[in-house]
């Protein structure tokens, strides 16, 4: 499973001798998602949530329970008769007329001793005039059914500088909901591709190549000869091939037929698994190991050409990566995992050796074009993972609803998801400007044309959607609200970990149909 | 139950329900004209609906806090587990101080401590121990389990419940699943959409590592821990159970395993990965649960209130690249031994053994059955217990099926763990 971790790396602060401590235990089942690497930066996360609704609360839960330093629900409500009754982390009746804040704090700290919280009871207007750097000291904001002209200010203070915190802006009414993640730019160094580097048979490294021509196919012992792993049986084969095919590998469809033929032929035994391996892998000498063109787009941003030493670590090591690539072969780092493969003990402990050998070298040659120091541990990871770097390039909250030619456009790729987004918005609007007033579906509707250009059509779903916001507008369903708290936390949690991959903007959420999709 | 609701009316407060009855007050454009919005609705919601819930695990944490909040009030919850460290990253009704009591009976005190008003009746022991007549009493079934096994028991007593003329009979079954990030919510008609066996083939496959390697060519750390708990346990322990929560039982099987990874210069057993391979530890968050849960109890809310319609059929999620989700209608298989009433056909050699199908019965995606026995409408050919007839039927393993079996004939397969028997319809090449 790509998405389990290898476990040497889940547990590497950890003593692998002995039963693992109580932290460890308790934080097994996800240490083998995001580990110890994940796990600390969660631990050092400060999260601001914004009011201490059940949606609220459902998306603190599902990040205290797995660790994250710090959270601070921000709101000066008492709790309400309607709270008390769909927010679990309120105590019913008991809670009534209490802070929000201090009830929600208080029932959340339960779920993880080593979790720092905090209730503050002050207003976010006063916060926004006189006291912004406290906002800015968290890692994530996250906000959800704020007032809009509040969520403006907040927006624009947060996208002010790309070292302020992401801001998670979430949106519901009952069986529909939205969120959106505004960030500016975020690298993923540590990915879990699903994707296996290459293993460069096209363009062997001088030991591997000397290794698979040092070996005598045919004067072998037949056991030995069961037991070559199919990487060395490529390389030797291919190169055999190159030299009666002018340097080239196989190109046509018979030529590739041929070599494979040529494989199989290899073999002294018919059941010798090893070359009918290899002969399924064959692809790989044909397939040339280039830099994937998704890393080599990463080359072309605008902060390389302007690398000072100031610059983010993360710049300074992808120069470095394209430096590397300019040089033979051509390609990334190699990489020092193999896949397992029929082979006996030796073979197979043998050819890991060759690849971690000229991985630590390549690594070096990568570390001399770094021109400012880095962390080793950081260089580590970079050059393991090289194949799977990504970097997503965020929006500001708001930019799509200011766009109304993007919004006509999203209609025509996205129209399901665009009606549901349209009536939330024109409900955002509506209570802004009427407080107290139950919207009408004529209301709302007017409000969302008022976002398209003049005469477009709605799209064919939106009459659904803002029907069902008319029905319940004010509802913070307890399903929803949870399913939201998973949703959302799910993407804080790769926001933070820089691991797994997280939306780029809108994802909305139809829990009549059950279904969720992307903007 | 009157005295029942009676008292749990006391407990609501004004405005307690001012969010939820949003949507029972009036229906959506989407909504069935047969929704009777209002105090019909709310009545049968609080004060009739009995709801049973699989599993006090990770899921059914979330499942009963979501079914609570939502105005089930007469819910029962079973499982078999006690509460280990390990869980409490994400169960979250249960603390350190619970650890080592049953899961069951602390999550349904913290509910109803939690959520005034309603009923949680704990079972602490397995859902094999109830009957039909148990099973019958409750209006909808929702599964957050972690075992195939117990799933597939689940649904082929609900699809034999179902009696055609007795519409209560049908007991809807909803069913959660998660993995790391991904998870799947379906909901299950016995009898009318497809059922859990229906979809067998859509399991991955465990990997599992061929024995010759295990014994003579290890090459990953993974290879060392499975010589240690498969070939050295019962070689060196003898008749003594391995108990994959023991500490000590993990801690021998490290030591074994990293000894003969030093050995061959393999790189890479830890504690952490013995326990992960011996116990086949599945990743598990909270935010996942969450999701999932959320999901099965809005369908458990839609079928209870029609306020809405329900999923037909399956959600699946995977949020390891952005938020992916897919709902599509899962096909009900017309051969399924469970609900689809035909035979399976079944093509192989004339030459196959008893012992070769009975492989072939384990090792099939959508058959997936473990130590099964087998007959035909004229003989016992392989009865696994007891033991006596185990004896007497053994030497038909040697025997090709084709000697016991007409071409075209059938063949009846059952396993002690399955309430359900299968029907295979033999065509020899």
């Amino acid at each position: 499973m790509a998405e389990s971790l290898n476990i040497e790396n889940a547990t590497v602060t950890i003593a692998t001798d002995a039963q693992p401590d109580n932290k460890t235990r308790r934080y097994d089942r996800q240490l083998r998602l995001w580990a110890a690497t994940g796990q600390s930066a969660l631990e050092n996360s400060r999260i601001l949530v914004i009011s201490g609704s059940a949606t609220s609360t459902s998306i603190l839960k599902n990040l205290v329970l797995p660790g994250i330093g710090h959270f601070t629900i921000l709101d000066n409500e008492k709790v309400s008769p309607e709270d008390a009754g769909n927010n679990f982390f309120l105590e019913g009746q008991s809670s009534i007329g209490k802070s929000r804040a201090e009830e929600a704090v208080r029932l959340l700290a339960e779920l993880n001793d080593s979790v720092e919280s905090k209730a503050d009871t002050s207003n976010l207007e006063d916060i926004l005039e006189k006291n912004s750097s406290y906002l800015t000291s968290f890692t994530i904001v996250i906000a959800h059914n704020l007032d809009p002209k509040l969520l403006d200010r907040l927006s624009t203070l947060l996208w002010s500088d790309v070292s302020h915190p992401t801001l998670v802006v979430v949106r519901s009414a009952g069986f529909l909901a939205e969120f959106f993640i505004q960030f500016h730019e975020h690298p993923i160094i540590e990915s879990h591709s699903e994707t296996a580097p290459s293993l460069r048979l096209d363009k062997a490294f001088p030991a591997l190549l000397d290794y698979s021509l040092s070996l005598d196919f045919e004067t072998m012992d037949p056991t030995d000869h069961t037991h070559v792993p199919y990487v060395i049986i490529l390389v030797r084969a291919l190169e055999d091939w190159k030299k009666s095919h002018e340097g080239k590998p196989p190109q046509t469809y018979l030529e590739k037929k041929a070599f494979k033929e040529g494989v199989l032929a290899m073999k002294i035994k018919f059941d010798e698994e090893n070359f009918d391996e290899a002969e399924s892998q064959a692809y790989r000498c044909w397939t040339e190991t280039t830099v994937p063109s998704e890393i080599a787009s990463l080359f072309q941003y605008p902060a390389l050409s302007s690398l000072s030493p100031s610059s983010p670590p993360f710049f300074h090591l992808l120069a470095a990566l394209q430096k590397f690539t300019l040089e033979p072969p051509y390609t990334l780092p190699l990489t020092s995992t193999l896949p397992d493969m029929k082979a006996n003990t030796t073979s197979y402990i043998h050819l890991q050796k060759l690849y971690k050998a000229r991985a630590e070298e390549e690594k070096e040659r990568f570390k001399s074009f770094l021109t400012v120091p880095v962390d080793d541990s950081i260089v580590d990871t970079f050059v393991k993972n090289a194949h799977g770097l990504k970097v997503l390039r965020g929006r500001k909250w708001g930019a799509l609803d200011a766009d109304p030619t993007a919004l006509a456009n999203a209609i025509s790729t996205s129209s399901k998801q665009v009606a549901i987004h349209l009536s939330l918005s024109a409900l955002t609007a509506l209570i802004m400007k009427q407080p107290g007033v139950a919207p009408t579906i004529e209301a709302l509707t007017q409000e969302a044309q008022s976002l398209l250009p003049p005469g477009s059509e709605f799209p064919e779903e939106f009459s659904d959607a803002v029907g069902e916001v008319a029905r319940a507008p004010t509802a913070d369903l307890p399903n929803t609200a949870a399913l939201l708290g998973g949703l959302v936390a799910q993407e804080v949690i790769k926001m933070i970990t820089k691991q797994y991959v997280p939306i780029e903007s809108y994802c909305v959420v139809d829990l009549v149909e059950t279904w969720t999709g992307i903007i | 139950m009157s005295s029942q609701s009676a008292s749990t009316s006391n407990t609501d407060w004004p405005g307690r329900y001012h969010h939820i009855d949003q949507v029972l007050n009036s229906p959506g454009p989407r909504t069935d004209p047969a929704f009777l919005a209002g105090d019909g609705v709310k009545d049968f919601l609080r004060h009739q609906a009995k709801i049973l819930v699989i599993g006090a695990g990770g899921l059914g944490c979330e499942i009963l806090a979501n079914l609570a909040l939502t105005g089930f009030k007469d819910i029962h919850v079973i499982d078999m587990d006690t509460i280990d460290i390990s869980n409490l990253n994400r169960q979250f009704l249960f603390r350190t101080k619970d650890v080592g009591k049953p899961k069951a009976t602390v999550a349904a005190e913290f509910i109803m401590k939690r959520v005034p008003g309603v009923k949680v009746t704990p079972y602490f022991g397995k859902i094999q121990d109830k009957d039909d007549n148990y099973y019958m009493q409750f209006n909808l079934v929702i599964c957050g389990l972690d075992s195939v096994e117990a799933r597939r028991w689940m649904n082929a007593t609900l699809v034999n419940l179902v009696d055609p003329e007795n519409p209560e009979s049908l007991k809807p079954l909803i069913d959660g699943g998660t993995e790391g990030f991904k998870g799947q919510a379906r909901v299950i008609l016995p009898t009318i959409t497809s059922c859990y066996e229906c979809s067998l083939d859509m399991l991955n496959k465990p990997t599992a590592f061929p024995i010759c390697t295990i014994a003579n060519t290890p090459r990953l750390p993974e290879h060392c821990i499975e010589w240690a708990s498969v070939l050295e346990w019962p070689r060196v322990q003898g008749d003594k159970k391995m108990d994959t929560d023991d500490p000590e039982h993990i801690g021998w099987l490290f030591s074994v395993a990293a000894a003969r990874a030093k050995e061959f210069n393999i790189e890479g057993v830890t504690w952490s990965l013995t326990q992960g391979v011996v116990k086949n530890i599945i990743p598990a968050i909270a935010s996942t649960n969450a999701i999932i849960s959320a999901a099965c109890c809005n369908e458990a809310f839609k079928i209870a209130t029609s306020s809405a319609a329900y999923l037909n059929n399956y959600f699946m999620l995977i949020g390891t690249e952005g938020v992916y989700s897919y709902t599509f209608e899962h096909e009900k298989r017309d051969d399924c031994p469970v609900c689809g009433g035909e035979a399976l056909e079944l093509t192989f050699s004339a030459d196959l053994t008893v012992e070769g199908l009975i492989e072939m019965l384990v090792e099939k995606q959508d058959i997936q059955i473990k130590k099964p026995s087998l007959s035909s409408p004229k003989s016992q050919i392989y009865l696994q217990a007891p033991p006596q007839l185990e004896e007497a039927t053994r030497p038909n393993l040697a025997k090709r099926v084709s000697e016991l079996v007409p071409n075209g004939g059938e063949v009846t397969v059952t396993a002690s763990t399955l309430p359900f028997s299968l029907s295979l319809r033999i065509t020899y090449t």
